[in-house]
């Protein structure tokens, strides 16, 4: 059980904006850190941790339309997303097919975009979303910069939040629909694998494909010659079946205490052709 | 640090440390319906509503809720005059040891502060993160379609 007292935390303070809560953090020189719904940063709170800087009343929770795509304050909470107008409609109604599934309603109300962006668990459902969808992130800290959420995770990211704020995550416009699927042990459990795909026709054919895998047990990746196969090809059943067994073939998974490599890969397969069938049913194919 | 904020409807004005628990500060101050199942977000013993929503007390330190209004099953009903939430689970058989009831009434009070008419589904889906030992369930999910019902019937506060 964790303490029910955060014994090392001597201030707390609310950021104005990101100017104060980057100059906050740099005087704590590791010793303090950002607050956002807490639901991961509190559930185990690192002992030499003594200030919290809550960044949820700077003004970064909102959910938008951009350029065609998706803005989305790093502070918005995963309720809020899921209640936005703008998410509804946005690669086929993926985002409220995601969000449901990850935990609970009261850990929705807390759990903020930005936070799970940067807590990335390998068996964390959001992560294999934004690097199935193309997301970006954009970031604040000495410098600013915009980067592809897929190349962000390829590097060390804890390391640059620990001095940045992750500001606003993109997701680009496609012209089609995207599925997640996740299987657990329960509807509550975390994942035990997942995956997020979307297919976009144009002609009778697939113009783009986009297939990511994740808790296997390493965080989502995309599977580029999963997309190959399916790219030119004309959406049927058949193509989907081909697929999850191309991917129970290909796919690199491993063991964890929850489940077995030779599990995974096998319902990898089965994952990746359930959300490609659903996507092309939700692009009207 | 002082903390300004509103409990079942009653400004307090006091002084927190800056890494209490909201969990503990609110036994401290006699809300004893929220309890600590897990302390680690897993159970939902110690939900309450800030601001209209559902959270894990557990989760949060006292600070976060700053200037918010804070609901606890205390500010909900009382024994003498129960919320309809509180007396259909009593008409529906839905406690047993009880340690689950506070998180499960204000989950369920906040789904149907959204929803007057919820399927089964969307109760199951609401109460999904809290768990009980006792009841298996299915008198729990009764008993907030009967307060739905009574909702309806305008039966509510
Ligand atoms: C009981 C339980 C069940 C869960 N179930 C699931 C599930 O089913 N699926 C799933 O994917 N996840 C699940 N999670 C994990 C949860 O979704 C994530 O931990 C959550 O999204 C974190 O968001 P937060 O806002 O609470 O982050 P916080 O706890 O506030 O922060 C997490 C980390 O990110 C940093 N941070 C936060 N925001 C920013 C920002 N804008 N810029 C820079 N750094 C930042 C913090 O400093 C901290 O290091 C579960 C967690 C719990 C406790
Ligand atoms: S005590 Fe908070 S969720 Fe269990
Ligand atoms: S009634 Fe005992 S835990 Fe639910």
């Amino acid at each position: 059980m964790s303490g029910v007292h955060a014994r090392g935390v001597r201030r707390f303070h609310f950021a104005r904006d990101v100017e104060e809560a980057l100059s906050l953090l740099a005087a704590y020189e590791g010793r303090g850190a950002l607050l956002a719904g807490g639901v991961d940063l509190l559930r185990s709170l690192r002992v030499d941790i003594e200030g919290l800087i809550d960044i949820t009343r700077i003004g970064l929770s909102y959910t938008k339309e951009a350029r065609g795509g998706l803005a989305i304050g790093g502070t918005t909470t995963l309720t809020s997303i899921l209640e936005s107008r703008a998410a509804r409609e946005y690669g086929g109604g993926i985002l409220a097919d995601l969000l449901h599934r990850v935990a609970v309603p009261p850990l929705r109300n807390m759990a903020t975009l930005g936070g799970a962006l940067v807590s990335a668990h390998p068996w964390a459902d959001i992560p294999t979303a934004l690097v199935a969808l193309g997301a970006e992130v954009r970031w604040q800290g000495e410098k600013e910069g915009r980067v592809p959420v897929e190349e962000l995770y390829q590097g060390p990211f804890r390391g640059l939040f620990r001095q940045a704020v992750a500001i606003e995550v993109l997701l680009p416009p496609w012209d089609g629909a995207f599925a997640y699927e996740k299987v657990g042990r329960t509807g509550y459990d975390i994942a035990l694998l997942n995956a997020c795909c979307g297919v976009g026709v144009e002609g009778g054919r697939i113009a783009w494909a986009r297939v990511a895998v994740g808790a296997r047990p390493d965080r989502g990746e995309r599977l580029p010659w999963a997309e190959e196969a399916l790219i030119g090809q004309r959406p049927s059943q058949t193509l989907w079946q081909e697929v999850q067994d191309l991917v129970a073939k290909r796919i690199e998974v491993g063991d964890d205490r929850r489940a077995s490599g030779a599990w995974r890969r096998e319902v990898a397969g089965v994952l990746v052709e359930r959300a490609l069938a659903r996507a092309s049913g939700r692009a009207g194919m | 640090m002082k903390l300004l904020f509103e409990l079942n409807g009653v400004p307090q004005y006091l002084d927190v440390e800056p890494g209490e628990r909201l969990l503990r500060l609110l036994r401290r101050l006699g809300m004893k319906s929220v309890k600590e199942g897990c302390g680690t977000g897993d159970c939902g013993a110690c939900t309450v509503l800030v601001d209209g929503r559902a959270v894990r007390s557990c989760l949060m330190v006292a600070p976060q809720v700053q200037g918010r209004r804070v609901l606890t099953l205390e500010g909900l009903g009382s024994v003498d005059d129960p919320h309809p939430l509180q007396q259909a689970f009593l008409d529906a058989g839905a406690v047993q040891c009880g340690f689950c009831t506070p998180g499960m009434i204000l989950v369920a009070y906040e789904l149907l502060q959204g929803n007057d008419d919820p399927s089964p589904e969307d109760v199951r889906k609401a109460i999904a993160g809290n768990l009980c030992r006792c009841t298996g369930y299915v008198k729990i999910a009764d008993a907030v379609l009967l307060a739905a019902r009574w909702k309806q019937e305008g039966k509510w506060r």
